[in-house]
Protein backbone atom coordinates (compact mmCIF):
# COMPACT_ATOMS: atom_id res chain seq x y z
CA UNK A 1 0.00 0.00 0.00
CA UNK A 2 0.99 3.59 -0.20
CA UNK A 3 3.18 5.32 2.52
CA UNK A 4 0.88 8.19 3.96
CA UNK A 5 3.59 10.66 4.93
CA UNK A 6 2.85 14.14 6.38
CA UNK A 7 6.56 15.02 6.40
CA UNK A 8 9.14 16.40 4.06
CA UNK A 9 11.63 16.29 6.71
CA UNK A 10 13.58 13.44 8.46
CA UNK A 11 10.70 11.82 10.41
CA UNK A 12 10.16 11.41 14.05
CA UNK A 13 8.65 8.01 13.59
CA UNK A 14 8.41 6.00 10.83
CA UNK A 15 6.61 2.87 10.07
CA UNK A 16 7.64 1.12 6.71
CA UNK A 17 4.86 -1.91 5.70
CA UNK A 18 4.81 -2.68 9.63
CA UNK A 19 2.56 -5.97 10.66
CA UNK A 20 2.23 -7.92 13.97
CA UNK A 21 0.48 -11.03 14.54
CA UNK A 22 0.12 -13.26 17.10
CA UNK A 23 0.52 -16.36 14.58
CA UNK A 24 -0.92 -17.68 11.34
CA UNK A 25 -4.32 -16.02 10.69
CA UNK A 26 -4.31 -13.57 13.62
CA UNK A 27 -2.90 -10.20 12.31
CA UNK A 28 -3.51 -7.31 14.95
CA UNK A 29 -1.70 -5.03 12.14
CA UNK A 30 -1.16 -5.90 8.74
CA UNK A 31 1.16 -3.49 6.43
CA UNK A 32 0.91 -0.46 7.90
CA UNK A 33 3.25 2.46 7.01
CA UNK A 34 3.05 5.75 8.13
CA UNK A 35 5.97 8.57 8.99
CA UNK A 36 5.34 11.97 11.77
CA UNK A 37 7.40 14.96 10.85
CA UNK A 38 9.08 17.08 13.57
CA UNK A 39 6.50 19.50 15.28
CA UNK A 40 4.28 17.77 13.46
CA UNK A 41 0.65 16.80 15.84
CA UNK A 42 -1.71 14.33 14.49
CA UNK A 43 -4.45 12.60 15.79
CA UNK A 44 -4.99 8.45 14.92
CA UNK A 45 -8.48 7.65 14.92
CA UNK A 46 -10.48 4.46 13.91
CA UNK A 47 -13.21 2.23 15.30
CA UNK A 48 -12.92 0.17 19.05
CA UNK A 49 -10.01 -3.07 17.80
CA UNK A 50 -8.59 -1.32 14.71
CA UNK A 51 -5.38 -1.47 16.39
CA UNK A 52 -4.80 2.02 17.73
CA UNK A 53 -3.16 1.58 21.00
CA UNK A 54 -1.34 -1.88 19.41
CA UNK A 55 0.22 0.95 16.91
CA UNK A 56 0.77 3.34 19.90
CA UNK A 57 2.83 0.26 21.55
CA UNK A 58 5.03 -0.58 18.65
CA UNK A 59 5.86 2.84 18.53
CA UNK A 60 6.92 3.63 21.76
CA UNK A 61 8.73 0.65 21.72
CA UNK A 62 6.28 -1.70 24.40
CA UNK A 63 6.22 -4.56 20.62
CA UNK A 64 8.61 -5.31 18.27
CA UNK A 65 7.11 -6.05 14.99
CA UNK A 66 6.84 -9.23 13.21
CA UNK A 67 6.97 -7.92 9.83
CA UNK A 68 8.57 -4.63 8.62
CA UNK A 69 10.78 -1.73 10.18
CA UNK A 70 9.84 0.65 12.60
CA UNK A 71 12.41 4.02 12.93
CA UNK A 72 12.57 6.64 15.50
CA UNK A 73 14.13 9.57 15.25
CA UNK A 74 16.19 8.18 11.85
CA UNK A 75 16.79 4.59 13.98
CA UNK A 76 16.37 1.66 12.59
CA UNK A 77 14.76 -0.01 15.58
CA UNK A 78 14.64 -3.29 14.54
CA UNK A 79 18.20 -3.80 14.20
CA UNK A 80 19.27 -2.51 17.95
CA UNK A 81 19.89 -5.13 20.96
CA UNK A 82 17.53 -4.17 23.61
CA UNK A 83 19.76 -2.64 26.19
CA UNK A 84 20.47 0.14 23.04
CA UNK A 85 16.06 0.82 23.25
CA UNK A 86 16.11 2.22 26.66
CA UNK A 87 17.75 5.64 25.23
CA UNK A 88 15.19 6.43 22.13
CA UNK A 89 12.47 5.33 25.06
CA UNK A 90 14.32 8.75 26.90
CA UNK A 91 13.02 10.74 23.91
CA UNK A 92 9.42 9.54 24.21
CA UNK A 93 7.21 10.67 26.60
CA UNK A 94 4.10 8.81 27.34
CA UNK A 95 0.41 9.23 28.30
CA UNK A 96 -0.99 5.40 28.92
CA UNK A 97 -5.00 5.25 28.57
CA UNK A 98 -4.86 4.05 31.89
CA UNK A 99 -2.86 6.34 33.02
CA UNK A 100 -0.30 4.16 34.88
CA UNK A 101 0.61 6.53 37.59
CA UNK A 102 2.16 4.37 40.86
CA UNK A 103 -0.20 4.55 43.37
CA UNK A 104 2.71 4.69 46.56
CA UNK A 105 3.78 8.09 45.22
CA UNK A 106 2.88 11.52 45.46
CA UNK A 107 1.54 13.59 42.33
CA UNK A 108 4.97 15.61 42.43
CA UNK A 109 7.16 11.77 42.54
CA UNK A 110 4.92 10.18 39.68
CA UNK A 111 6.12 13.12 37.30
CA UNK A 112 9.99 13.41 38.77
CA UNK A 113 9.68 9.59 37.63
CA UNK A 114 11.59 10.20 34.21
CA UNK A 115 13.89 12.09 35.74
CA UNK A 116 14.86 10.10 38.20
CA UNK A 117 15.38 7.58 35.74
CA UNK A 118 17.44 9.73 33.67
CA UNK A 119 19.84 9.95 36.76
CA UNK A 120 18.99 13.95 37.72
CA UNK A 121 19.69 15.03 40.91
CA UNK A 122 16.33 15.97 42.61
CA UNK A 123 17.61 19.37 43.52
CA UNK A 124 18.01 19.99 39.57
CA UNK A 125 14.57 19.50 39.01
CA UNK A 126 12.69 20.14 41.79
CA UNK A 127 11.14 23.76 40.90
CA UNK A 128 10.35 22.52 37.38
CA UNK A 129 8.62 20.27 38.46
CA UNK A 130 6.42 21.67 41.03
CA UNK A 131 5.73 24.37 38.15
CA UNK A 132 4.65 21.85 36.14
CA UNK A 133 2.40 20.18 38.36
CA UNK A 134 0.93 24.19 38.46
CA UNK A 135 0.90 24.69 34.66
CA UNK A 136 -1.92 21.59 34.47
CA UNK A 137 -3.89 22.98 37.41
CA UNK A 138 -2.17 20.47 40.15
CA UNK A 139 -0.09 23.18 42.28
CA UNK A 140 -1.74 22.53 45.29
CA UNK A 141 -1.45 18.38 44.70
CA UNK A 142 1.73 17.99 45.00
CA UNK A 143 1.72 15.87 47.62
CA UNK A 144 -1.57 14.19 46.68
CA UNK A 145 -1.63 10.39 46.50
CA UNK A 146 -3.34 8.73 43.28
CA UNK A 147 -6.16 7.32 44.99
CA UNK A 148 -6.86 10.81 46.13
CA UNK A 149 -7.13 12.16 42.70
CA UNK A 150 -10.24 12.68 40.47
CA UNK A 151 -10.12 11.05 37.07
CA UNK A 152 -9.54 14.50 35.42
CA UNK A 153 -6.53 15.41 37.56
CA UNK A 154 -4.81 11.95 37.41
CA UNK A 155 -4.70 12.42 33.85
CA UNK A 156 -3.18 15.92 34.34
CA UNK A 157 -0.56 14.18 36.38
CA UNK A 158 -0.08 11.46 33.43
CA UNK A 159 0.45 13.89 30.81
CA UNK A 160 3.12 16.42 33.17
CA UNK A 161 5.21 13.21 33.44
CA UNK A 162 4.84 12.04 29.91
CA UNK A 163 6.38 16.30 28.96
CA UNK A 164 8.46 16.61 32.23
CA UNK A 165 11.83 15.33 30.12
CA UNK A 166 11.18 17.29 27.31
CA UNK A 167 10.30 14.42 25.22
CA UNK A 168 11.02 14.52 21.23
CA UNK A 169 8.14 12.27 20.83
CA UNK A 170 5.11 12.42 22.81
CA UNK A 171 2.45 9.85 22.25
CA UNK A 172 -0.88 9.64 24.03
CA UNK A 173 -3.60 7.14 24.28
CA UNK A 174 -7.00 8.17 24.24
CA UNK A 175 -6.07 10.94 26.51
CA UNK A 176 -9.36 12.54 26.87
CA UNK A 177 -11.20 9.30 27.67
CA UNK A 178 -11.87 9.73 30.76
CA UNK A 179 -12.85 13.19 30.87
CA UNK A 180 -15.52 15.46 29.96
CA UNK A 181 -15.95 17.54 27.06
CA UNK A 182 -14.60 21.08 28.99
CA UNK A 183 -11.85 18.66 30.33
CA UNK A 184 -10.82 16.92 27.10
CA UNK A 185 -10.54 20.18 25.49
CA UNK A 186 -8.23 22.02 28.63
CA UNK A 187 -6.06 18.83 27.81
CA UNK A 188 -6.02 19.30 24.02
CA UNK A 189 -4.70 22.73 24.81
CA UNK A 190 -1.99 21.35 26.79
CA UNK A 191 -0.47 19.67 23.88
CA UNK A 192 -1.26 22.68 21.58
CA UNK A 193 0.94 24.49 23.55
CA UNK A 194 3.55 22.28 24.47
CA UNK A 195 3.83 21.43 20.62
CA UNK A 196 3.99 24.85 19.32
CA UNK A 197 6.20 25.67 22.55
CA UNK A 198 8.93 22.90 22.89
CA UNK A 199 8.12 21.81 19.12
CA UNK A 200 7.17 18.36 20.60
CA UNK A 201 5.89 15.87 17.74
CA UNK A 202 2.76 14.66 18.97
CA UNK A 203 0.36 11.35 18.24
CA UNK A 204 -2.72 11.04 19.94
CA UNK A 205 -5.02 8.11 19.58
CA UNK A 206 -8.80 9.31 19.79
CA UNK A 207 -12.24 8.42 19.51
CA UNK A 208 -13.67 11.80 20.60
CA UNK A 209 -14.28 13.08 16.92
CA UNK A 210 -15.79 16.68 17.59
CA UNK A 211 -12.13 17.26 19.16
CA UNK A 212 -10.96 15.68 16.01
CA UNK A 213 -12.95 18.39 14.15
CA UNK A 214 -12.34 21.33 16.12
CA UNK A 215 -8.17 21.01 16.38
CA UNK A 216 -7.64 20.51 12.45
CA UNK A 217 -4.32 18.31 12.62
CA UNK A 218 -3.31 16.30 10.98
CA UNK A 219 -5.78 12.97 10.72
CA UNK A 220 -4.81 9.35 10.43
CA UNK A 221 -7.57 6.93 10.26
CA UNK A 222 -6.57 3.01 11.39
CA UNK A 223 -9.24 0.39 10.16
CA UNK A 224 -8.93 -3.15 8.87
CA UNK A 225 -5.01 -3.25 9.38
CA UNK A 226 -4.66 -0.04 7.41
CA UNK A 227 -3.17 3.53 7.82
CA UNK A 228 -5.17 6.32 5.68
CA UNK A 229 -5.39 10.01 5.37
CA UNK A 230 -8.14 11.76 6.24
CA UNK A 231 -8.67 14.89 4.68
CA UNK A 232 -9.26 18.10 6.45
CA UNK A 233 -9.85 20.38 3.49
CA UNK A 234 -13.61 20.75 3.90
CA UNK A 235 -13.94 20.71 0.51
CA UNK A 236 -12.39 17.07 0.49
CA UNK A 237 -15.29 15.79 3.36
CA UNK A 238 -14.73 16.72 7.15
CA UNK A 239 -12.68 13.52 9.36
CA UNK B 1 6.15 18.16 49.91
CA UNK B 2 7.51 14.26 49.55
CA UNK B 3 11.20 14.15 48.19
CA UNK B 4 12.36 11.00 46.49
CA UNK B 5 10.33 8.42 47.87
CA UNK B 6 11.51 4.89 47.14
CA UNK B 7 10.25 3.30 43.63
CA UNK B 8 9.05 0.19 45.21
CA UNK B 9 6.22 0.14 47.99
CA UNK B 10 7.25 -0.16 51.14
CA UNK B 11 7.56 -4.45 52.14
CA UNK B 12 4.17 -6.47 51.89
CA UNK B 13 2.98 -9.53 53.86
CA UNK B 14 4.83 -11.36 51.12
CA UNK B 15 8.39 -9.79 52.13
CA UNK B 16 7.51 -10.50 55.94
CA UNK B 17 6.92 -14.16 55.32
CA UNK B 18 10.29 -14.32 52.92
CA UNK B 19 11.90 -12.58 56.09
CA UNK B 20 10.66 -15.18 58.42
CA UNK B 21 11.89 -17.93 56.21
CA UNK B 22 14.99 -16.42 55.63
CA UNK B 23 15.89 -16.00 59.08
CA UNK B 24 14.97 -19.28 60.11
CA UNK B 25 17.24 -20.83 57.16
CA UNK B 26 20.00 -19.16 58.50
CA UNK B 27 18.91 -19.97 62.16
CA UNK B 28 19.54 -23.52 61.38
CA UNK B 29 22.34 -23.15 58.82
CA UNK B 30 24.45 -21.08 61.63
CA UNK B 31 23.36 -23.80 64.26
CA UNK B 32 24.39 -25.87 62.98
CA UNK B 33 27.90 -24.47 61.93
CA UNK B 34 28.85 -23.69 65.21
CA UNK B 35 27.24 -27.04 67.10
CA UNK B 36 29.84 -28.79 63.97
CA UNK B 37 32.20 -25.93 65.33
CA UNK B 38 32.00 -26.97 69.24
CA UNK B 39 32.03 -30.92 68.20
CA UNK B 40 35.46 -30.64 66.82
CA UNK B 41 36.78 -28.23 69.49
CA UNK B 42 35.56 -30.73 71.93
CA UNK B 43 37.27 -33.85 69.79
CA UNK B 44 40.39 -31.35 69.70
CA UNK B 45 40.21 -31.24 73.54
CA UNK B 46 39.62 -34.88 74.13
CA UNK B 47 42.82 -35.82 71.54
CA UNK B 48 44.86 -33.39 72.78
CA UNK B 49 44.39 -34.34 76.24
CA UNK B 50 45.19 -38.01 75.67
CA UNK B 51 48.09 -37.23 73.38
CA UNK B 52 51.43 -38.46 74.87
CA UNK B 53 49.47 -40.12 76.72
CA UNK B 54 50.32 -44.19 77.46
CA UNK B 55 48.19 -46.61 79.15
CA UNK B 56 50.08 -49.77 79.95
CA UNK B 57 48.21 -52.85 81.64
CA UNK B 58 50.20 -55.49 83.30
CA UNK B 59 48.98 -59.00 82.55
CA UNK B 60 51.16 -61.27 84.42
CA UNK B 61 52.36 -61.65 88.10
CA UNK B 62 52.53 -58.83 90.64
CA UNK B 63 55.93 -58.12 90.83
CA UNK B 64 55.89 -57.46 86.89
CA UNK B 65 54.35 -54.42 87.84
CA UNK B 66 57.28 -52.61 89.13
CA UNK B 67 59.68 -54.19 86.73
CA UNK B 68 57.37 -52.85 83.94
CA UNK B 69 57.59 -49.25 85.60
CA UNK B 70 61.34 -49.47 85.75
CA UNK B 71 61.88 -50.69 82.02
CA UNK B 72 59.10 -48.18 80.91
CA UNK B 73 61.00 -45.10 82.70
CA UNK B 74 64.41 -45.64 80.89
CA UNK B 75 62.79 -46.48 77.34
CA UNK B 76 63.98 -43.47 75.36
CA UNK B 77 61.20 -40.55 74.41
CA UNK B 78 59.71 -42.08 78.14
CA UNK B 79 59.15 -38.48 80.49
CA UNK B 80 57.63 -39.94 83.65
CA UNK B 81 55.94 -43.46 83.97
CA UNK B 82 53.75 -45.11 87.83
CA UNK B 83 51.94 -47.38 88.91
CA UNK B 84 48.11 -46.84 89.33
CA UNK B 85 46.81 -47.58 93.50
CA UNK B 86 43.91 -48.72 93.66
CA UNK B 87 42.15 -45.75 94.69
CA UNK B 88 43.38 -43.95 91.35
CA UNK B 89 42.23 -47.26 89.24
CA UNK B 90 39.00 -47.03 91.52
CA UNK B 91 38.59 -43.23 90.43
CA UNK B 92 39.20 -44.41 86.88
CA UNK B 93 36.37 -46.79 87.19
CA UNK B 94 33.69 -44.76 88.85
CA UNK B 95 31.82 -43.72 85.92
CA UNK B 96 30.94 -47.20 85.12
CA UNK B 97 30.94 -48.88 88.69
CA UNK B 98 29.54 -45.58 90.54
CA UNK B 99 29.84 -43.71 93.41
CA UNK B 100 29.40 -47.00 95.87
CA UNK B 101 32.73 -47.91 96.37
CA UNK B 102 34.08 -50.78 94.88
CA UNK B 103 34.51 -55.02 96.91
CA UNK B 104 37.79 -55.15 98.56
CA UNK B 105 37.99 -58.07 97.25
CA UNK B 106 37.62 -57.47 93.54
CA UNK B 107 40.84 -57.64 91.49
CA UNK B 108 41.41 -54.32 89.83
CA UNK B 109 43.17 -53.95 86.80
CA UNK B 110 46.99 -53.29 87.42
CA UNK B 111 47.93 -50.20 85.32
CA UNK B 112 50.84 -48.24 84.56
CA UNK B 113 50.19 -44.67 83.45
CA UNK B 114 53.40 -43.12 81.04
CA UNK B 115 53.95 -40.07 79.32
CA UNK B 116 56.24 -39.06 76.46
CA UNK B 117 56.55 -38.00 73.52
CA UNK B 118 54.54 -39.14 70.44
CA UNK B 119 55.94 -42.75 69.16
CA UNK B 120 57.11 -43.78 72.21
CA UNK B 121 54.12 -46.43 72.62
CA UNK B 122 55.61 -48.45 69.98
CA UNK B 123 58.95 -48.45 71.73
CA UNK B 124 57.52 -49.45 74.91
CA UNK B 125 55.93 -52.28 74.03
CA UNK B 126 59.28 -53.62 72.70
CA UNK B 127 61.16 -52.80 75.28
CA UNK B 128 57.69 -55.11 77.80
CA UNK B 129 58.12 -58.13 74.78
CA UNK B 130 61.98 -57.85 74.98
CA UNK B 131 61.72 -58.50 78.81
CA UNK B 132 59.12 -61.23 78.54
CA UNK B 133 56.46 -59.13 80.45
CA UNK B 134 53.38 -59.73 79.69
CA UNK B 135 51.51 -56.58 78.77
CA UNK B 136 49.20 -54.17 77.05
CA UNK B 137 50.03 -51.24 75.10
CA UNK B 138 47.47 -48.33 74.83
CA UNK B 139 48.65 -44.82 73.29
CA UNK B 140 44.76 -43.81 72.84
CA UNK B 141 45.32 -43.74 68.88
CA UNK B 142 42.57 -46.32 68.08
CA UNK B 143 40.52 -43.92 70.38
CA UNK B 144 41.56 -40.77 68.89
CA UNK B 145 41.08 -41.75 65.64
CA UNK B 146 37.49 -43.04 66.41
CA UNK B 147 36.59 -39.61 67.91
CA UNK B 148 38.05 -37.97 64.46
CA UNK B 149 36.07 -40.15 62.78
CA UNK B 150 32.83 -38.64 64.60
CA UNK B 151 33.69 -35.49 64.46
CA UNK B 152 34.87 -35.42 60.84
CA UNK B 153 31.38 -37.53 60.16
CA UNK B 154 29.50 -34.59 62.48
CA UNK B 155 31.50 -31.89 60.29
CA UNK B 156 30.47 -33.33 56.98
CA UNK B 157 26.84 -33.75 57.74
CA UNK B 158 26.95 -30.25 59.34
CA UNK B 159 28.28 -28.72 55.92
CA UNK B 160 25.68 -30.84 53.72
CA UNK B 161 23.13 -29.05 55.91
CA UNK B 162 24.57 -25.80 55.30
CA UNK B 163 24.70 -26.72 51.66
CA UNK B 164 21.63 -27.85 51.91
CA UNK B 165 19.78 -24.78 53.37
CA UNK B 166 21.89 -22.11 51.25
CA UNK B 167 20.44 -23.75 48.59
CA UNK B 168 17.27 -23.57 49.79
CA UNK B 169 17.35 -20.29 50.96
CA UNK B 170 18.48 -19.11 47.41
CA UNK B 171 15.61 -20.51 45.98
CA UNK B 172 12.88 -19.18 48.25
CA UNK B 173 14.67 -16.04 48.19
CA UNK B 174 13.92 -16.25 43.84
CA UNK B 175 10.99 -17.77 44.35
CA UNK B 176 9.80 -14.51 47.02
CA UNK B 177 11.55 -12.40 44.55
CA UNK B 178 9.02 -13.20 41.39
CA UNK B 179 6.32 -13.24 43.30
CA UNK B 180 7.03 -9.90 44.14
CA UNK B 181 8.03 -9.15 40.65
CA UNK B 182 5.10 -10.21 39.27
CA UNK B 183 3.40 -7.98 42.15
CA UNK B 184 5.20 -5.30 40.96
CA UNK B 185 4.95 -5.68 37.33
CA UNK B 186 3.17 -2.70 36.93
CA UNK B 187 5.73 -0.77 38.02
CA UNK B 188 8.57 -2.85 36.41
CA UNK B 189 6.87 -2.34 32.78
CA UNK B 190 6.42 1.55 33.57
CA UNK B 191 10.65 1.84 34.25
CA UNK B 192 11.04 -0.15 31.71
CA UNK B 193 9.21 1.63 28.74
CA UNK B 194 10.53 5.22 30.76
CA UNK B 195 13.13 4.42 29.95
CA UNK B 196 15.20 2.70 32.58
CA UNK B 197 17.81 0.20 31.51
CA UNK B 198 18.03 -3.27 33.00
CA UNK B 199 20.42 -2.33 35.85
CA UNK B 200 18.65 0.31 37.20
CA UNK B 201 15.45 -1.67 37.88
CA UNK B 202 17.55 -4.92 38.91
CA UNK B 203 19.04 -2.82 41.58
CA UNK B 204 15.78 -1.37 42.87
CA UNK B 205 14.99 -5.11 43.61
CA UNK B 206 18.44 -5.81 44.41
CA UNK B 207 18.68 -2.75 47.48
CA UNK B 208 15.49 -4.21 48.87
CA UNK B 209 16.27 -7.70 49.11
CA UNK B 210 20.35 -7.12 50.70
CA UNK B 211 18.50 -5.44 53.56
CA UNK B 212 16.04 -7.97 53.73
CA UNK B 213 18.79 -10.87 53.77
CA UNK B 214 21.06 -9.07 55.45
CA UNK B 215 18.19 -8.17 58.50
CA UNK B 216 17.03 -11.36 58.59
CA UNK B 217 20.36 -13.46 58.48
CA UNK B 218 21.51 -11.37 61.39
CA UNK B 219 18.66 -12.36 63.44
CA UNK B 220 18.49 -15.69 62.77
CA UNK B 221 22.62 -16.05 63.54
CA UNK B 222 21.95 -13.95 67.23
CA UNK B 223 18.77 -16.32 67.56
CA UNK B 224 20.99 -19.35 66.61
CA UNK B 225 24.20 -18.28 68.73
CA UNK B 226 22.01 -17.88 71.54
CA UNK B 227 20.30 -21.37 71.09
CA UNK B 228 22.93 -23.36 71.11
CA UNK B 229 24.70 -21.41 74.03
CA UNK B 230 21.51 -22.19 75.77
CA UNK B 231 21.55 -25.42 75.31
CA UNK B 232 25.19 -26.27 75.95
CA UNK B 233 24.73 -24.15 79.22
CA UNK B 234 21.85 -26.07 80.09
CA UNK B 235 22.94 -29.72 79.37
CA UNK B 236 26.40 -28.34 81.36
CA UNK B 237 24.45 -27.90 84.56
CA UNK B 238 22.90 -31.56 84.50
CA UNK B 239 25.89 -33.58 83.71
CA UNK B 240 28.84 -34.52 85.89
CA UNK B 241 31.02 -35.03 82.27
CA UNK B 242 30.67 -31.66 81.34
CA UNK B 243 34.20 -31.83 80.30
CA UNK B 244 32.92 -34.37 77.56
CA UNK B 245 30.64 -32.19 76.04
CA UNK B 246 31.23 -29.59 73.28
CA UNK B 247 32.26 -26.15 74.27
CA UNK B 248 30.53 -22.82 72.98
CA UNK B 249 33.11 -20.01 72.67
CA UNK B 250 33.27 -16.57 70.60
CA UNK B 251 36.30 -17.95 68.47
CA UNK B 252 37.44 -16.47 65.49
CA UNK B 253 35.28 -19.42 63.42
CA UNK B 254 32.74 -18.61 65.53
CA UNK B 255 32.68 -14.96 64.94
CA UNK B 256 33.40 -15.95 61.38
CA UNK B 257 30.55 -18.03 61.42
CA UNK B 258 28.08 -15.32 62.42
CA UNK B 259 29.23 -12.47 61.21
CA UNK B 260 29.66 -14.02 57.69
CA UNK B 261 25.86 -15.25 57.71
CA UNK B 262 23.85 -12.88 57.50
CA UNK B 263 26.15 -11.34 54.61
CA UNK B 264 26.01 -14.55 52.93
CA UNK B 265 22.20 -14.17 52.92
CA UNK B 266 22.05 -10.73 51.94
CA UNK B 267 24.62 -11.72 48.81
CA UNK B 268 21.94 -14.42 48.20
CA UNK B 269 19.13 -12.46 48.24
CA UNK B 270 20.79 -9.90 46.20
CA UNK B 271 22.01 -12.65 43.56
CA UNK B 272 18.15 -13.91 43.24
CA UNK B 273 16.96 -11.07 43.33
CA UNK B 274 19.57 -9.95 40.25
CA UNK B 275 18.96 -13.37 38.69
CA UNK B 276 15.07 -13.12 38.76
CA UNK B 277 14.52 -9.78 37.58
CA UNK B 278 16.43 -9.90 34.82
CA UNK B 279 15.16 -12.62 33.67
CA UNK B 280 11.25 -11.16 34.05
CA UNK B 281 12.65 -8.37 32.08
CA UNK B 282 14.38 -10.17 29.27
CA UNK B 283 10.69 -11.18 28.64
CA UNK B 284 9.88 -7.32 27.90
CA UNK B 285 10.85 -5.65 24.86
Amino acid sequence: MPEYDVSTDEPVLRLDRVGLSYGPKSDVLADVSLSLRPGSMTFLTGPSGAGKSTLLRLAYLALRPTAGRVSLFGVETNRLRRRDLAPLRRRIGVVFQEFRLLDHLSAYDNVALPLRIMGRPEASYRQDVADLLGWVGLGDRLDARPATLSGGEKQRVAIARAVVGKPDLLIADEPTGNVDEEMGERLYRLFRELNRRLKTTVLIATHDMALVRRAKNDVLRLAEGMVVRVPLDPRDGQP
Amino acid sequence: MSRAAPLLPREDAREAALFFVVCALCFLAVFSGLVARAAYAAADAWTSEVAGEITIRVRGPEADTQRAVDIIVNTSGIASAHALTRAESEELLKPWLGTAGIPAGLQLPRLIAAEGAAGAGDAVATALRQANINATVDNHETWSADAKRATDTIGLIALSAVALLGATGIAVIAFATHATMLARRDIVELLHLSGAKDDFIAGLFERRFLMLGVQAGALGALLAFGAAAFILFAVRQTDEQAWLLPQLSLSLADGLILGLSPLIAGAAAMFAANMTVKRSLSDMV
